[in-house]
Parts: structure tokens; sequence; C-alpha cells
């Protein structure tokens, strides 16, 4: 068994650890037996519809993110094409408003995207940002997914299409800090402000993209379970200190200790 | 007029008492004074600036402590007297503190030499007519704070617009850095040549690496490290600017590195005790600032040779019989080439101690972003994840390939540094972001760790 992932822009949609998602899908794979190749796929590159099973998509920063999104327009045709033959597609945060309908600037110009997920997303006025928890009924799973979030723009699904949220927010923002959602699963095009990066501490989903991406090329394929102590104790970890005040106390005695050596 | 005279003195008097109050207590005081003065006025930054002459200020990502540092032993050593934050205390409280100790009155002062945060170089820009700005890098740090690196790129042009009659000096192996340069005044620019641990391709994630005027992605011939090495856009051909100041010939040594240092109608053999490139770049620095304030070459090759910060980013000391590190990691770059440093041919216990608070920054996500390879590469025994962060690095170094059988999760700092001591090897390694750093010194201490670089106490101080 071989899985084919395609990296877009490896060189300028890289920011907040967003490779470490590749890490995590290309370990889990491996401990399974199956073999993973990844290819970068950048600027003026052609991309083959045919060749891959999951293609992943980061956050950059916006000079970036500006020149990857016009590049990315002209691969549009073939990332189509790709997704109608069954391909999965990662994409997080840039990536995310990318694959969605547009987005509206500050200034009220649009700019299109690739149309992947029935989303849009509007310039905001203040950064979304900080540590965030959200439950994912695509997921078998029940335990959260955790991650951090870092965005400017706010994305709203569109009523009448056909895609759901990833995740209903447990604290944070999540797509827009008004209605609850975060992120958007529609066929099998993932897009969320999530990193952390998103599969690190949520093995869960990390597995739930591996078999997507499988599914493609092989009918039937059962996952065998790993052992993933570490990862649900770092999940863990993480509820025990944002999610219910404790975080709060073991803050301030931190940044106490922190001034006190400063002086 | 009068009311702000009167606040102003109010702010000084409070501010010395309460640094004299922190030194009868036994604690040195590096912003609270600072804090204090600059709350009962604000505008205290300026006037307490105004009897120092030349003020020059170091910002950038990395590399500001141990270049400030190193600039005001060589003023210091040219017979200058010094003002300096050498603490490493750089926003604007930690600023006010150091030139409450050094300044007094009008008149031809002594010279300050003031590392300044790079989010905070406004605020001080506002305040302090600089003379010397010199800029070190900017590299992917800390992105809840200052999220994008264009964007600080473009705060520190205006920061610099505010003093137009400051020289700049820039780190010319730097695109971003490079790039605040051409708005009409002078620009010196220092660089390094091609070193033998230069790469062709990029070891870490880069960031900064577009022409600031083409936005494509410039190609390099060599990278030293980051985005830092000698690049040119395919497109309009802008390139990296010549250095008047430039490292040639660098060489690894035993104990640091030599390098040629070379200046319009010179060039000296440098030696330092400071390892890896990014002190070549700290010295350059330095070394350049130095030389356009008067500095002679011979002066800087003494002081260079036995320069050795007593906080920098790398201290040793001895513990048990063993030798240890302590090491500061703050972002991806920084934390590599530590590792690229500290991490050799002996086996060694890691203690790494993840904080995220805010002044560790509060997204850990940049932990994915470091280069391992050194570390994985060397000889580990045993590697023990600490702080508030612990299962986050401790996941990050499962998927990059380490053991389990050598991993560990001991979030609790102290019981994880005597865990450390106990494993059956002579090299300790610590790396510590910024919180947990002051604590793993007191904590370490409290074991009964001897430190090896001598602790040097501030540069000269005015009577």
């Amino acid at each position: 068994m071989k899985l084919h992932i395609c990296h877009l822009y490896p060189d300028l949609l890289n920011l907040y650890g967003d490779r470490g998602n590749l890490l995590v899908l290309y370990r889990r794979a491996r401990w399974r037996g199956i073999a993973v190749e990844i290819t970068g796929v950048s600027l003026g590159d052609p991309l083959d519809p045919k060749l891959y099973d999951l293609f992943f998509l980061g956050g950059g920063p916006d000079q970036e993110q500006g020149v990857a999104a016009g590049d990315l327009l002209t691969k549009g045709p073939w990332l189509r094409e790709a997704v109608e033959e069954g391909a999965a597609v990662l994409a997080i945060c840039g990536g995310y408003q990318l694959v969605g309908r547009y987005y509206r600037t500050a200034g009220g110009d649009i700019l299109p995207g690739l149309g992947l997920l029935p989303v849009y997303t509007e310039a905001g006025n203040s950064r979304l940002k900080g540590n965030i928890a959200v439950r994912s009924p695509c997921l078998d799973d029940p335990r959260p997914v955790v991650g951090f979030e870092n965005h400017g723009g706010r994305t709203f699904i569109e009523a009448e299409g056909s895609g759901e949220p990833l995740g209903y927010v447990v604290f944070g923002f999540g797509n827009n800090g008004s209605d609850g959602t975060e992120g958007c699963i529609c066929g099998k095009v993932i897009g969320t402000y999530l990193h952390g990066p998103l599969l690190a501490k949520n093995p869960h989903l990390a597995d739930y993209v591996l078999s997507l991406a499988l599914k493609r090329r092989y009918r039937g394929v059962v996952l065998p379970p790993l052992e993933d102590e570490l990862e649900w104790k770092a999940n863990e970890a993480f509820l025990r200190r944002f999610g219910r005040g404790v975080g709060e106390r073991e803050n301030k005695k931190g940044v106490t200790l922190a001034r006190s050596a400063a002086g | 007029m009068m009311f702000k005279l009167i606040l102003c003195s109010l702010a000084v008097f409070l501010g010395r008492l309460a640094a004299l109050l922190c030194r009868l207590a036994g604690r040195e005081a590096t912003s609270l004074p600072g804090y204090i003065a600059l709350k009962v006025y604000p505008g205290l930054l300026g006037q307490l600036a105004r009897g120092l002459s030349p003020v020059i200020i170091v910002t950038g990502t990395n590399g500001k402590t141990t270049t400030s540092n190193l600039l005001a032993r060589l003023l210091a050593a040219q017979g200058r007297q010094v003002v300096s934050n050498g603490e490493g205390a750089n926003m604007p409280a930690g600023v006010a503190t150091a030139l409450l100790k050094g300044a007094r009155g009008k008149g031809h002062g002594p010279a300050a030499v003031l590392e300044v945060d790079e989010g905070s170089l406004g605020i001080v820009l506002r305040q302090v007519s600089a003379h010397l700005v010199v800029v070190t890098n900017l590299l992917r740090d800390q992105l809840d704070r200052y999220h994008e690196l264009d964007q600080l790129a473009s705060s520190i042009k205006g920061a610099l617009a505010q003093v137009p009659e400051a020289r700049l000096l820039l780190n010319a192996d730097d695109p971003l850095v490079a790039s605040l340069g051409g708005d009409g005044r002078e620009v010196i620019y220092y660089s390094l040549e091609r070193t033998p641990l230069s790469r062709t391709r990029p070891a870490d994630v880069l960031e900064g690496h577009l022409c600031p005027s083409c936005r494509v992605p410039l190609a390099y011939t060599y990278y030293h490290y980051g985005h830092l090495g000698s690049y040119r856009c395919p497109h309009c051909g802008w390139a990296r600017p010549e250095g008047a100041f430039r490292g040639e010939d660098f060489h690894r040594e035993e104990d640091g590195f030599s390098l040629d240092f070379v200046f319009n109608d010179g060039r000296i053999r440098l030696t330092s005790p400071l390892p890896g490139v990014y002190n070549a770049y700290n010295v350059l620095a330095a070394g350049s600032a130095g030389m356009l304030l008067g500095v002679e070459p011979s002066v800087i090759r003494e002081v260079v040779k036995d320069f050795r910060p007593g906080r920098g980013r790398v201290e040793g000391f001895r513990l048990a019989g063993k030798e240890g590190v302590l090491v500061l990691v703050k972002n991806p770059v920084g934390m590599a080439e530590a590792l690229r440093t500290v991490a050799g041919n002996r086996p060694a216990a890691y203690v790494v101690a993840i904080n995220d608070l805010a002044a560790d920054g509060r997204d850990v996500s940049w932990l994915w972003d470091v280069d391992l390879e050194p570390l994985l590469k060397s000889p580990y025994a045993r590697i023990i994840c600490s702080g508030l962060r612990a299962w986050d690095m401790a996941v990050c170094l499962k998927y990059s390939g380490v053991s389990l059988e050598a991993l560990r999760v001991i979030p609790d700092l102290e019981a994880a540094l005597r865990e450390a001591v106990e494993e059956p090897v002579d090299y300790l390694i610590i790396l510590s972001t910024y919180t947990n750093l002051a604590l793993c010194r007191r904590l370490l201490k409290g074991m009964g760790a001897q430190s090896e670089a001598a602790y040097m106490p501030p540069v000269s101080r005015p009577a």
C-alpha cells in the first residue's frame, strides 16, 4: 500500500509548524506498514491530478499567501479534477481561506479562491488568536480536537451549500468568533484554522484524514490502532490547562515567577 | 512646564529609590525601577537620554544582548564611559532602568548602548534620538506577538523614520533587514562571506526570502542559517548589498571561531571563544559599530579574544562532576543554531523546558519548525521534556524520530533537572524558553552548580 501526498507551496505556506502535519501523517502511515511519498509542488510547477491521494496546504504570511494564491488559481482545474476523482484535501489557516469561494479584503476587493469548500472569508478588525478546542461530529472518538488559532479573517459556511462545520467550538473563536462553528468539511475536503500543528495532539483526526486519503485507491482499509499515549496525554494536559480555568492560575503564578526573577 | 519638571524629577527619584531598595533586598533590578519611573512620567526616556552621546540602539530578533554587551565592552576598552541595559531587559522599562542608573544631567555625558526589543523600537525612538541603529536580523519569533515578519519590518521602518538623522548599520545577509535601507540616509552594511558550514539548500523553514519589490522568491548562492545568506532577485536583480564590513575566511575552532574582519583599508584576524555562526554575526555587528564609533582595530581584536557574555544564550556550568550548558531557546532558527552548537559527539542527557507564557510566545507550534537534525544525530542518552508544554515537546520529538525509551516527560522543572543529573553521562544540555530560564539558574545553583563562564559585572558605570 502506498500513499501519495502533495505538499502545495512548501516554501511559501509554512507558518506555525504546519509541516508537522505531514510528519504526523507520514509516521502514522509508516508505523502501519504503508509507504508514503510526499512531493512538494510550488510556483509554476505542473500538477498531475491523477497522482495524489491527499493535497496539503498550510498557512503563510500575507505576502507569501498572495503569491501562492495567484499561482493556485492556475492550478485550480487540476485540483478540482483530482477532488472529483476522490483525492482528499487538508487546508489550514491561510490555505483554508484559499480553498474557499473568496476572500473579501478590508477595502472591499474580492479575491477569488478555488471554491473547493462552500465558505467565504471577510477581513476582520482584530485577530482571533488563542488556544482552542472543538468537538467534531465527523470523528467516532468523542474527545475534542485541540490547537491554536491566529487569524484575521472571519469565515462563514454558506447556508445552502453542502459544507458542514468540521467541529463546534468548546472554547476559542473558530471560524468567525460568532456562530460557534470551526472549519468546514465537504466530501473529502477539510479546511480549518487550527494549528499546533493540527494533527499532533489529535490522533483521531490524523487517522481520519489518513483514511480519507487511502480511500482513493484502496477499499475497506481499516487502520489498526497505534500506541498514542503521549498524544492523548498532550491533548488532556491542554484541556486541563485551558479548559477549566486551571490554566489561568498557572499563568499568573508563572508570570510572577518570571517577573521577580527579571527584577 | 513646571509641573512636568517636577513630575520628571519625582519619576527619577522614585525610580532610583526603587533601584536602591532592590539592591538592599539583594535583588538585581533590571526593569522595576524604570517601570515605576515611566508610570510617573511617560516622557522620561527622552529626558534621560539627553545627556548621552552617542546613543546606539541594537535591535533585531536574535543576537541583541550579545551584540550590545560586546559593543559596550569595546567602547569601554577605548576609554568611553558607557551606559547599557546589558542584562537583556529590552522593553521600555528595562531601557529606562539602565538610563536611570547612568544618566547625569546635560553636557558631554557617557555613551549609551541600548538593546531594544523589536516591538518596542517605535516607543523608544519616539523619545530617544539615536545616533546609530544596528539591526541584527529578523527571524520568525513569537508569532502570536508579531504575527508576520513583513509587518514587523514595516513597523521597524516606521520607527526608524522618527530618527532621520540616525545612521543605520544593517546585516546585509538578511534580505528583510537589508531592505530597511534605501530611504536616503546613511546606511552601512556588514556581511559574512561563505563559510565551511554554509549550505546550498535551506535547513530551516524559510520566511522573509521574497524580493521586497517583486515578491518573487530570491535565489541564494548559499545560506548561513534561516534566510541569512547571499541572495539575488532573479527578476529585478536586487541583491545582497556589499558589506563595508565583512567577515571572511571563517573557521570553526576547538573553542569558538576565527575570521578575518575586513574593513575599508584593512583586515585583522579575530578569534572568539563564542560558539556558532550566529556569534560570528554578533562579533561582526559589534565590531562594525565599534569601528564606526572610533574604536581601534587592535582594541577590537583584544576585547573579542576574551569576550564571553556572562549571560548569553549558552551558559556553561559544572554540576556533580558533569559538564553542563544552559541555553535559552525562543524561536526555530535560534533553537536549531543552539542545537548545532551544543549537540556534539558526546552522550548527553537533555532537559527541554518549554513554557507558553506571554514572554515565551503562547503558540508552541514553532517547536515543529525547529531543525532537530543535530539533536537526532547526536548520541542522546535521555531527553526529558519539562515545563508547561512538556507534552507538546514530547509529541514533537516522538514524531521526529526520538526513541520512546529515551524520552521522558516530567513537567516539574526541579524533578526534571534532578532526574537528568542522575543519568550516567557526563554532559548535560538544558534548553529552556525565557520564563523557565531564571528558575533553571536558581534550581541549578541550589543543586550546587558552579558557573563556568565567570559572571561579568555590567560595563563601566559613571560615578
